[in-house]
């Protein structure tokens, strides 16, 4: 009896252990992703909207069973942009077995490129910096980088200056890397024929009044000034530029500062923040803006709604850059599943390769499709510009930049 | 020539502000002989409360504004009395750790809520239009901080010359166990200090917050911005804030206007105040207005 027993209770225990690695099985896999950025701490104001995006993305992904039975289990860690806790988050999701890993600043990006090259890990950053395509193969930049947007507005000023001879421009920049890697490329479009005059760089500091700068400026003949930086000193700068009288009433206006902006410049917070001021700033972005009101903006407003964002994050291009940047692995685990391959940094680094022709994506977020090449990981080359008009972003033009492209040729 | 006196009135501006801002580290340091690292953290509490109370709590913004200075008063009071008051007697570098971790506290609770991590700006309460004269303008924002600043130094220059609490705030700084042996209750006055240290901060951060938006990181960075300021007044000196705050608005505006994009050079108008500051240091090492103690061991 006591041999029955234990007989049968051995076989409900094989038959338990069965079921539960069938049921495993049946339940499909689970991928890990990592984020680890800026959710407090400097920069916070972009950082924070932008996981908002990651996380909302992925957890629609799950909902919506786009990977079939399989699900992305997202790591989401805040480094207060501390480049040493973005290292420590790294190292982390690695020992957690992460098939793709999200970051974040510029310069984490640019400190942990060796280690991305050495753990082969493919790394979509939420960093636009050019440099972080040198000397690295694993990094793909979301959308155009931060010297396409300036040299592009470079371009639009050159294409669209009325007066005789070339446009007067000052640079006002972030007295950084990220700030100074995008001046130095507008100074090589110039270089390559670009017909614009660089007359003064301006490397801003924590400005209470501008008004020494901008009249500077103005007695140099300057028409246009060119901002690459953060929201907060380029709406003091309008501020004191609407004060002083110096801000044209309309673009290329003779005798006054015309204020353009890439990238981090723009967007709902420098409406938030300069008020008033900033009628008729134009901006470079490859997000679509919600303000837009088209069809992708309806689609961006109704995942913040079903995961119930605010109207400031839901709004925010911040947030659609966080969408766009967990769609990139998400859609190259989709690309991994259906070659039949294993999802893993391997094969994800393979599919991203092979994204372009017809199997670059459209994504609700961008002004253009996103598509990677084993030569090309920039995911949008495309920029929209946008112009302030009754406290809004409108786009005014879309523009590809020729010359950021000549300047690469040259690079190489 | 209207360009130089544009660079006066802005330098006028940018220094008086400075000087408010610094105010706040004076007023500590004057009692109890600490360099709060804090600082930039409590103006940014004090504009953001000004801001809650006016956009979400519907008061208008001068009482707004006059409220976040209370509640500042007794909130700088209550981190004295729960966090410093036991480190009477400790040494000084001890209360200066504890106020750079309660730099961190205070960041950490600012980032738990939406003033953390979004930007957000004062709703316009003074004519948008700026007051010129002979090609020289200044916004209305810009001479009510002047005027507010001038009326509190003002004030706080009475209140310690002139009061008795402020009497007994200069004789705690100057020699603590003379003082308790006279009845001033040194504890009660490093609480006064603070308190009129958070009030101060929380007017400065109005001001700043009205010029430049309200940002944190951008509104807690004047804590350190103004540390030269005081530095080259003398640490105990509200005259010496003054004084300085206006030296480094000046320096930094005619740098900026007259040296910048010249001659190669670029960002003089950070640089400057600091290489002022060092030269003016290697004659004056106590400051300006500092006072210069001589110990007879």
């Amino acid at each position: 009896m006591k041999t029955k027993t234990t007989l049968l209770f051995n076989a409900l225990l094989v038959l338990a252990v069965v079921f539960a690695f069938s049921a495993s099985a049946w339940a499909g896999k689970v991928y890990k992703i990592g984020f680890s950025g800026a959710i407090t701490g400097p920069t916070s104001d972009a950082g924070n909207p932008l996981s908002k995006g990651i996380e909302d993305w992925f957890k629609y992904v799950n909902d919506t069973k786009m990977l079939g039975d399989d699900k992305i289990e997202y790591i989401i860690r805040d480094d207060q942009y501390k480049t040493d806790v973005t290292k420590r988050n790294f190292e982390e999701y690695l020992d957690e077995g992460i098939v793709f890993y999200l970051n974040y600043s510029t310069g984490s990006t640019l400190g942990l490129k060796r280690d991305f090259e050495e753990e082969e890990m493919p790394v979509a950053p939420s960093s636009y910096h050019e440099g972080n395509l040198v000397d690295s193969n694993y990094i793909f930049i979301p959308v155009a980088t931060y010297s396409e947007n300036v040299v592009a507005l470079a371009e639009y000023v050159k294409n669209n200056h009325k007066g005789a001879g070339n446009p007067k421009v000052a640079m006002f920049i972030h007295p950084s890397a990220f700030g100074r890697g995008p001046l130095e490329d507008t100074k090589k479009a110039v270089e390559a024929g670009l017909a614009i005059d660089i007359v003064e760089v301006v490397e801003h500091g924590k400005d209470l009044d501008n008004s020494a700068m901008l009249k500077r400026l103005m007695s140099k003949g300057v028409q246009y000034v060119i901002c690459h930086t953060v929201q907060s000193p380029v709406a003091t700068m309008l501020k004191d530029a609407k004060r002083l009288g110096v801000q044209a009433a309309s673009f290329g206006e003779a005798g006054k500062l015309t204020f353009l902006g890439a990238h981090y410049t723009g967007g709902s917070d420098l409406i938030a923040l300069a008020p008033g001021a900033c009628e008729g700033f134009l901006w470079t972005c490859s997000y679509n803006l919600t303000s837009e009101g088209n069809a992708k903006a309806k689609k961006q407003l109704d995942l913040a709604k079903k995961y119930g964002r605010d109207d400031k994050a839901a709004n925010s291009h911040n947030y659609a850059a966080g969408i766009l940047q967990a769609q990139i692995p998400t859609m190259a685990i989709i690309a991994a599943q259906k070659a039949g391959m294993e999802v893993n940094p391997e094969n994800l680094y393979k599919m991203l390769q092979k994204m372009s022709g017809d199997k670059a994506f459209d994504s609700f977020a961008t002004v253009g499709p996103v598509s990677y090449s084993n030569i090309d990981r920039i995911g949008v080359d495309l920029v929209n510009i946008y112009e302030v008009k009754g406290e809004q972003f409108k786009a005014i033009s879309s523009i590809e930049s020729e010359f950021m492209k000549k300047v690469r040729a040259r690079m190489k | 020539m209207s360009y130089f006196f544009q660079i006066v009135v802005s330098g006028m501006v940018v220094g008086s502000i400075y000087a408010l801002a610094a105010l706040g580290l004076v007023l500590v340091y004057k009692s109890s002989r600490v360099a709060n690292f804090a600082h930039g953290q409590i103006i940014a509490a004090g504009a953001f409360i000004t801001f809650y109370l006016t956009t979400t709590v519907g008061i208008p913004i001068f009482f707004s504004f006059l409220a976040s200075m209370v509640i500042t008063f007794f909130l700088a009071m209550s981190v004295e009395r729960i966090f410093l008051r036991r480190l009477i007697g400790e040494p000084i570098i001890s209360v200066i750790m504890v106020t750079i971790g309660l730099a961190s506290i205070i960041d950490g609770l600012i980032y738990l809520t939406p003033f953390g991590t979004e930007n957000f700006s004062f709703p316009p309460f003074l004519p948008q239009d700026p007051l010129s004269l002979g090609g020289v303008s200044i916004s209305w924002t810009q001479l009510v901080g002047m005027i507010i600043t001038f009326i509190m130094i003002g004030g706080f220059s009475w209140f310690f010359k002139k009061s008795t609490v402020g009497i007994s705030m200069r004789a705690v700084s100057d020699d603590q166990f003379g003082s308790m042996s006279v009845g001033i209750s040194v504890p009660r006055v490093f609480g006064l200090a603070w308190a009129t240290a958070g009030l101060s901060a929380a007017a400065a951060g109005c001001i700043i917050g009205n010029i430049t938006g309200l940002n944190f990181d951008t509104l807690h960075a004047f804590g350190i911005v103004v540390f030269p300021v005081v530095i080259l007044g003398g640490l105990d000196s509200i005259l010496g804030a003054v004084v300085a705050g206006i030296i480094m608005g000046l320096i930094q505006q005619f740098a900026s206007g007259y040296l910048d994009g010249n001659w190669g050079l670029n960002g003089t108008g950070d640089v400057m105040p600091y290489v002022i500051l060092l030269i003016i240091l290697l004659f004056k090492p106590h400051g300006l207005f500092g006072i210069h103690e001589i110990e007879r061991v």
